[in-house]
């Protein structure tokens, strides 16, 4: 069975659920929903961009030095260095207008930051769902792998395909909101395919790189196909797919 | 599996509530273009330069809040006549459309009649602080994932969609104009 709460945190809705073959009891579920909740509220706090007083924004104005903000920025720009190397440039946090804003990777970064807590509650599986950034951990039963959708970019009411989940999964559209849709090289926000999915052990990672390779498109693609453990999948503008080899996929539903 | 559903069904009902409580806020999710804006859109040269004062002063005015505004969307698409495919790089502006939070232009960039690239080409949300706080895309991909989760045997969805329909409707506009559907 399975438990699933649901939190209205980070501007959006982020769920939370438990799988396990047996009972799942909410009495002792709950404090490990309650704190995986405390935790994507304390990023919301410290790394809004849209929170003035955030330590995020603090930095981004140079009111706060980095050695003066909660260890959590430096651990995440340092993943943000990471991903701005291994995605050429595509992903960089630090080519954004108005300083650094590692909005890109924050979301998977949080959904594998509560993903942790509920791991700790030893069910057979625990998934994040934030706002299509997901998180898993082991399975949802005994041989029982994670199953999760791609949307169709062209029809909001549908699947483009689906894939077994073991890890993250995040997936970049043309139309997100936020600054980190932006070309760093060229400062315009735009997209070079239509839905840009990347799977892999790191939750911040996966939602860089398909943040990158929205923008990105063939160039990030090929960097994907070379670096170990991570997959991706695209849907072009007319429809097509793109996918490295060892993505997971299940099966394609058509556009 | 059936010992599931309910507690599937219990997480997809939650989800919901939080959809309709983002919902009440601002008017409603309807979409319909802006007359005056995307008339001069359409004229054939509309390369660099949108009036930035044109989507602000449009935009007060609530031309997308009623459930017909979606009708609008005909017009500026259907008056382009050009559907002849074009080879080489070439480009057009869609017209300038409501959305959710503001307004906004799509530009697409083709060669041939395959798509290179697709860009926002003006976007103002008027400074809307709701727009900043609230995630776009969550509260249709919440949708979609209440149905799907329903539908298939899976166990969530990700994705980013063309769930603005204001984005789609300037898109339509753009590829129309570059004679590619």
């Amino acid at each position: 069975m399975s438990l699933t709460v649901s939190v209205d945190v980070m501007g959006t809705v982020v769920t939370l659920s438990l799988f396990h073959d047996g009972d799942l009891d909410m009495d002792r579920a709950r404090p490990y929903f309650d704190e995986a909740e405390h935790v994507l509220r304390e990023v919301d706090r410290v790394f809004s961009t849209y929170r003035p007083e955030s330590p995020v924004s603090r930095l981004r104005r140079g009111e706060m030095a980095l050695g003066e903000a909660p260890p959590e920025v430096a651990e995440v720009l340092d993943l943000c260095r990471e991903a701005r190397e291994k995605s050429g440039g595509w992903f960089d946090p630090w080519a954004m207008p108005g300083g650094v804003d590692p909005t890109g990777l924050v979301k998977g970064w949080a959904a594998g930051r509560a993903l942790n807590v509920l791991a700790a509650a030893g069910t057979d599986g625990a998934l994040v769902n934030a706002a299509g950034d997901l998180a898993s951990y082991g399975v949802v039963a005994p041989s029982q792998a994670f199953r999760v959708g791609i949307a169709d970019p062209f029809s909001p009411d549908t699947l483009a395909a689906v894939v077994e989940l073991d890890g993250a999964l995040a997936t970049s559209g043309t139309y997100e909101r936020g600054s980190h849709l932006l070309n760093p090289h060229t400062q315009v926000r735009e997209s070079a395919v239509a839905s840009a999915s990347v799977t892999g052990p790191d939750p911040g990672l996966a939602d860089a790189f398909a943040t990158a390779l929205c923008v990105g498109g063939e160039a990030v693609l090929e960097r994907l196909e070379r670096l170990a453990r991570y997959e991706a999948y695209v849907i072009n503008f007319d429809g097509s797919r793109q996918m490295t080899p060892g993505f997971a996929l299940v099966e394609v539903t058509a556009s | 599996m059936i010992k599931r559903t309910p507690f599937v069904l219990a997480g997809t009902i939650a989800g919901l509530a939080g959809l309709l409580s983002f919902r009440s806020t601002p008017a409603s999710m309807t979409l319909g273009t802006v007359a005056a804006a995307s008339a001069a859109s359409n004229t054939a040269s509309n390369t660099a330069s949108t009036p930035a004062s044109a989507p602000a002063s449009s935009g007060s005015t609530p031309a997308g809040s009623g459930p017909s505004a979606n009708t609008g969307a005909a017009s500026p698409t259907t008056t382009v006549a050009q559907t002849t495919p074009v080879t080489g790089v070439h480009s057009a502006t869609g017209p300038l459309v409501n959305y959710y939070f503001g307004i906004l232009s799509v530009k697409v960039t083709a060669s041939g009649t395959k798509v290179e690239k697709v860009t926002i080409k003006t976007i103002n949300d008027g400074g809307n602080p709701l727009s900043q706080s609230i995630d776009q895309m969550s509260i249709p991909q919440l949708e979609s994932q209440a149905m799907a989760v329903q539908n298939a045997n899976i166990q969530g969805v990700s994705g980013a969609s063309y769930t603005s329909a204001g984005f789609k409707m300037s898109l339509q506009g753009a590829l129309t104009k570059l004679g590619i559907k």
